[in-house]
């Protein structure tokens, strides 16, 4: 009897290469920490090991299968969701040597790289698990290694005040969900997903417990994602956090978030035969498109309109990013694979412009010591390059052409369009609208204040003028060819449905 | 369908009445004749000195912490030890691995200094703004009140 | 040859921009005007050679020059049309054009500006040459603003000029009013255009005209083809000058006499004549349409006429007597007579282009004078300019076998022998109008250049203008006498079984029409063209006779009777019916007073701005009450979470 599974194990092995590559890093930049004690040698260990993960990953592309017995799905899908992470981590690792936030204040870089990777070795699990416990395992690994992270320069009062939410926040909603995974369990009698959909799809009637349940495991989800209800710990987190952590949390800790809610609702709560790719039909006539829905709509609008009066860039990032989460909801909302697609191609640009704006933050809060609008005055004639790419990725969050983030706007509000969820479009396009104004606000303080300040040119290091250009040249290229970028997408949709 | 739980619904009611019918009752029918030394906090006979709201001295935290840690190592090695005759080579590189790993851990906290109990340079721990006590934090708020207005 | 046609607007085009960009800085006044008049004069050659070709049994041709606009099915060539019909127009223009040019050498001499109105003319010519020779309605229509755009530069060339007029002070605002009057014009003729496109799906001449004429028992005298030819209409009652948009061309006096010459007698104001003929089968097509413009055309000629009875600047006589020969010959377009519309064109712009150089000679020569009872027995002084005057004058009033007696004789025959509208009540209209031009034409020449001499010898001397401008007041001369022979009256020439020349140089072009209107080929010769035509000629004679008496009476005193007993008659004709005041008082101040008072400070800033501002305001203010939401205390994060959790399960399973 165990032969079979071993032989099936080890089988598997094989398919986890990518997390094994960052597994092996992990220990090695333990090791070396004791050994080395040199910060240099850590991060270019962080660096190394990212890219050989990387490796293995371009090695393994077109794997349509489940590992380790329908614990984890290496697809189409979890791959893009892994490239995404690995392209966060990597940029992240190199941010974070140009970040004088964390090398200003003695502190000891070695656990910060351990800690990244961890938090990366759990969202690719997270971006492919297809077991109840699985989720769970992947996202504590992931939440335990932010907490620690978003609390890493703990002589700030702020982050240690944003770790201390963050921890008890996330406990709450880790908390939930797994109580809601209990039910599950306990209704369905399975922790795997798909032996979860044969239960539901065989009893096909609407049931509160399996409707008060995955509605608690998505709550845990929800979390991760910002959406609200569940979004209060975002502006504290992120204005607390070192900003190389916020800018990794906006955008690896939501694709992960949002890979598994995916994931999660369409492999338990659609009928996989009945299915097509571009209508998937709900099972027990529970209406998750219109939870979704209003989740979606909340989450725009709340996040647009009190971003509307932040004074503080970070925190003012912080609910845009809670805003962004809402258009991405509308993707789930619309269940079809066109929806799912416009999502992926989103979250890519949506990379881009997020660190871009992230890191040009970090660099002039470094210079003028300050993350206050006020303070932003006058700054496009002090730093001209930087400034105007700011104006780049600002101009990309709103989605106006021609960037990238008018692209993934356009895809996805078409495919809302396209499936007849007009009244969701509508709201979408006038969120987009209101955030013109936070994201103008800025623009207007570096360009039109203060035009003559006085105060002379700030000097930035190449190095981080060039990692900001990586960033914003692909803003503005994929805004006029996004073209592969789309069939990337859509060749990813395919999600593993199980035998 | 809903009508099942119904059960769960007049269970949670009894045990609420339960509970609140004991109280309730109690708290009418005893006699109340506070005291100061029968409101003082128990300390085992001893006299309370001082605040019970007192730090924590985190050694403790984190010597439970790899306590825990290898407690739930234990347990998970009980089972392996069950099974580990049939499944052979691969149990053992697959527990070595794992024990390893969590070796290493170990060795990280040794290394780092984190199971000294006496640390050589002791860090008072600061933060950018000092924390007050609380009975400092009201008397500022008098002060401020007084010259304020 | 027709290949060279691109050359003909070419070549203005190159004038324009050369003498734009260099002008200023060639000193030299002659070699301008050369610059000038040569482009113009070659193209009248290559037109001229174009025209032998098809005369001599050449097919017309399309010359396409490029593919202008094409936007999905829509699609649009630059491409020029040799047909006779255009060719007969461009002859007349590029001809007469180069006349005016030669002319205007002499007349600008010493201008400060000499090569701005140099540049302005070729414009104007390549704008025009644009609309006649184009295949399509859209370049025709480039043509038609361009040449708007031109006449607007060239009214208010001397821009720091005053110009009395009503609620006119400066020359710019007289071609502000040109300008604006002939976009409500520009309007109809968009719409017309975009019905066009909706009704045939082109906007290519042959091929709209193709449908057009094949269906048109369908397409007869429904609401489309009277809304279309209505529209077009409209454009060119803005272009030439017909009652209601007539008010302008008075006031466009305030250019220099050349360009009244060449864009307000001879070419621009043909243009709405040149439309309708083109558009020749869709007129046919719409009974009411065509009743329209003869009822317009009719009220035009007359009222135009009776108010130059009485007017004192030699300039306005010449301007409403224009607007009332473009009545001439919208009359003869209404009832089908389209061939004797384009003769009267030429004829039309062989004299009164004559008159108006004329009259710029006189005025050139009496140092900038232009009120007639100032002047007086100029022939002395000028003899040549009389001369031509005269013969202009003649031509105009419809003195026997002069080039204007041959079209408006024709023109009120038709008038009242068609079929299609004509009869005797159009007759007699335009008989009573043609009765005042004759008179106040004489009265004109009288005044003018015979009788006592009323100027002032010590300050004004007059003299004969330069060869520049002789020449071209010969020339034209000659042209109004013998242009008639182009287009002889049948009733002239009873043995002659055939066709006058012009019509059936000009018959392909409207067969289409003819046949739509079921027009017969011949008419033959009947009593009542000789009798109009006797009667014709004892008014003209009659007329020039009682002009000659009352005016060479140095007090006139007839007249001036004639005015003091018929006050408000005088003052109605003198403040030409006061249709400028209507105009303003019943349109124009309350559509202002509407705009200021309603439409901007209420509409615009209190409903318009009150609502964009309004609806940010809002956001914001729901903003600043939603934020306080985050305190940061995570308890109520916490009780915010679970409530939302609930929420959400209640809504759903009690939906």
């Amino acid at each position: 009897m165990y032969n079979a599974v071993v032989n099936e194990l080890i089988g598997s092995l094989g398919l986890i290469k990518p997390e094994l590559a960052l597994l092996v890093t992990f220990v090695v930049v333990i090791i070396a920490d004791l050994i080395f004690k040199n910060n240099k040698v850590n991060l270019g260990l962080s660096i190394l090991g990212t890219i050989v993960s990387g490796i293995f990953l371009i090695g393994m592309s077109g794997t349509n299968t489940s590992a380790f017995a329908n614990l984890i799905a290496v697809d189409p899908f979890s791959e893009f969701f892994k490239y995404l992470i690995l392209i966060s981590t990597l940029i992240v690792l190199v941010m974070s040597e140009f970040s004088e936030e964390l090398h200003n204040r003695d502190v000891w870089m070695g656990e910060y790289y351990m800690l990244v990777l961890g938090m990366a070795l759990g969202m690719f699990l997270l971006a492919g698990a297809t077991n109840l416990i699985m989720i769970y395992l992947a996202l504590e690994t992931m939440s335990m290694s932010s907490y620690i992270l978003s609390g890493y320069t703990k002589e700030i009062k702020r982050s240690s005040e944003a770790s201390l939410k963050y921890v008890i926040f996330g406990s709450l909603s880790s908390g939930i969900m797994i109580y809601g995974m209990s039910i599950l369990f306990g209704m369905t009698g399975s922790l795997d997903l798909y032996a979860i959909q044969s239960y539901l799809a065989a009893n096909g009637f609407f049931q509160p417990a399996i409707f008060i349940s995955g509605l608690m495991v998505i709550a845990g989800f929800a979390y991760k994602i910002s959406a609200v209800p569940f979004h209060f710990w975002t502006p504290d987190v992120y204005e607390g956090s070192p900003i190389t952590i916020t800018a990794y949390l906006s955008v690896a800790s939501k694709a992960a978030g949002f890979a598994v809610l995916v994931r999660f609702i369409k492999l338990t709560f659609f009928d996989a035969a009945g299915s097509s790719d571009e209508s998937w039909i709900m099972m027990n006539s529970i209406p998750w498109d219109m939870v979704l829905a209003v989740l979606a709509v909340a989450t725009m609008t709340l996040g647009n309109i009190v971003a509307l009066w932040q004074s503080n860039v970070k925190r003012m990032l912080a609910y845009s990013s809670i805003a962004h989460a809402g258009y991405l909801l509308m993707g789930i909302v619309v269940m079809t694979n066109t929806g799912l697609m416009s999502i992926l191609v989103y979250f890519f640009f949506y990379l881009l412009m997020n660190f871009g704006a992230f890191i040009v933050v970090m660099l002039f809060a470094h210079k003028i010591g300050s993350e206050e609008m006020d303070d932003y005055e006058g700054i496009g004639y002090q730093a001209p390059v930087l400034a105007s790419l700011l104006t780049l990725f600002l101009v990309s969050l709103t989605g106006l052409p021609p960037t990238a983030g008018f692209i993934g706007k356009l895809v996805l509000f078409g495919a809302v369009l396209d499936s007849g969820w007009y009244w969701l479009a509508v709201i979408g396009v006038l969120n987009s609208v209101v955030s013109l104004y936070y994201y103008a606000k800025v623009v207007r303080n570096m360009w039109l204040r203060k035009v003559d300040n006085g105060k002379g040119t700030l000097k930035f290091s190449i190095q981080s003028q060039a990692l900001v250009m990586v960033l914003g040249i692909p803003t503005l290229v994929f805004g006029l060819f996004f073209g592969p970028i789309m069939r990337w997408a859509e060749h990813s949709v395919r999600i593993f449905l199980g035998n | 369908m809903l009508i099942d739980y119904s059960v769960v619904l007049v269970y949670l009611i009894v045990g609420v009445l339960f509970v609140a019918a004991g109280i309730v009752t109690a708290a009418l029918i005893r006699p109340s004749r506070p005291n100061p030394r029968k409101n003082s906090t128990y300390e085992s006979g001893e006299e309370p000195i001082g605040s019970p709201w007192i730090q924590f001295n985190n050694r403790f935290y984190i010597i439970a912490l790899a306590f825990i840690i290898f407690d739930v190592e234990l347990v998970m090695l009980f089972p392996w030890a069950t099974a580990f005759k049939e499944i052979g080579w691969f149990a053992f590189w697959g527990m070595i691995v794992f024990a390893f790993i969590l070796a290493l851990g170990l060795a990280y906290d040794w290394a780092k200094g984190l199971l000294d109990w006496e640390k050589p340079n002791p860090q008072i721990p600061s933060l950018d703004e000092l924390v007050i006590t609380r009975e400092q934090y009201l008397d500022e708020l008098k002060k401020k009140e007084q010259t304020g207005n | 040859m027709h290949q060279l046609i691109y050359l003909v607007p070419l070549l203005p085009l190159i004038g324009f921009v050369t003498l734009g960009l260099w002008g200023k800085k060639i000193k030299n006044e002659t070699l301008i005007g050369s610059i000038a008049s040569t482009t113009v004069g070659i193209s009248f050659i290559i037109t001229l050679l174009i025209f032998f070709e098809l005369l001599s049994g050449g097919n017309t041709h399309i010359v396409k020059l490029f593919n202008w606009i094409s936007v999905g099915n829509f699609n649009i060539d630059w491409a020029y049309q040799v047909d006779q019909l255009s060719i007969t127009f461009a002859l007349f223009i590029t001809g007469v054009g180069f006349l005016i040019h030669v002319y205007s050498i002499g007349y600008m001499h010493g201008d400060r500006s000499f090569y701005r109105f140099f540049s302005y003319l070729n414009l104007f010519i390549f704008m025009m040459l644009n609309l006649v020779l184009a295949d399509n309605y859209l370049l025709t229509f480039l043509g038609w603003e361009g040449v708007g755009l031109a006449s607007y530069l060239l009214i208010g060339f001397w821009y720091d000029s005053k110009f009395p007029g009503v609620r006119i002070t400066w020359t710019g605002d007289a071609g502000m009013k040109a300008f604006v009057v002939n976009r409500i014009g520009d309007f109809g003729f968009l719409v017309g255009m975009f019905l066009i496109l909706i009704t045939f799906n082109t906007l290519n001449y042959n091929e709209v005209f193709d449908i057009a004429s094949s269906n048109y028992i369908s397409y007869a005298n429904t609401g489309i083809i009277t809304a279309i030819t209505l529209m077009i209409f409209l454009g060119c009652t803005g272009k030439s000058a017909q009652l209601p948009l007539a008010v302008w061309l008075p006031d466009a006096m305030a250019g220099p006499t050349s360009v009244s010459a060449l864009i307000h007698a001879a070419t621009m104001v043909t243009a709405g004549i040149f439309l309708v003929a083109r558009n020749s089968v869709l007129f046919s097509l719409s009974e009411t349409t065509m009743s329209v413009v003869v009822v317009v055309g009719a009220l035009t000629a007359i009222i135009a006429a009776s108010i130059g009875l009485v007017q004192n600047d030699i300039k306005k006589v010449l301007a409403y007597s224009t607007v009332s020969q473009l009545g001439f010959m919208f009359v003869a377009l209404g009832v089908g007579a389209y061939y004797i519309a384009i003769f009267h064109v030429i004829t039309h712009a062989f004299f009164k282009g004559l008159l108006f150089l004329g009259s710029g000679s006189v005025i050139h020569g009496m140092h900038g004078e232009q009120d007639i009872k100032r002047m007086g027995g100029l022939k002395k002084y000028m003899p040549v300019t009389a001369k031509t005057f005269l013969i202009g004058t003649m031509a105009i009033a419809g003195i026997p076998f002069f080039s204007g007696f041959m079209s408006k004789d024709e023109i009120l025959w038709y008038a009242w022998s068609s079929h299609h509208g004509g009869g005797w009540l159009v007759w007699l209209v335009l008989a009573v109008a043609a009765m005042f031009t004759a008179f106040y034409m004489f009265r004109l020449y009288y005044l003018t250049f015979e009788g006592k001499e009323r100027f002032d010898h010590h300050h004004v001397h007059p003299h004969e203008s330069p060869k520049t401008v002789t020449f071209a007041l010969i020339t034209l001369a000659v042209l109004s006498t013998i242009g008639g022979l182009m287009n002889i009256p049948p009733a002239l020439t009873p043995w002659l079984h055939s066709d006058p020349l012009l019509k059936s140089w000009l018959k392909p072009i409207f067969a289409n029409a003819n046949m739509v209107m079921g027009e017969h080929a011949h008419h033959g010769v009947e009593i009542m063209m000789y009798v109009l035509m006797a009667l014709a000629t004892v008014v003209a004679f009659g007329m020039w006779a009682l002009a000659k008496k009352w005016y060479s009476d140095a007090a006139w005193s007839t007249p001036r009777k004639l005015a003091k007993n018929y006050q408000p008659v005088y003052k109605l004709l003198l403040n030409k019916y006061w249709l400028d005041e209507l105009y303003y008082a019943s349109i124009i101040d309350p559509i202002q007073k509407l705009s200021t008072s309603f439409l901007w400070k209420f509409t615009d800033i209190g409903i318009i701005d009150g609502i964009v501002n309004g609806s940010a305001k809002s956001v914001e203010l729901l903003g600043n009450r939603i934020r306080l939401i985050q305190n940061g205390i995570v308890q109520n994060y916490a009780i915010v979470m679970i409530a939302g959790i609930v929420g959400v399960i209640a809504w759903i399973m009690f939906l």
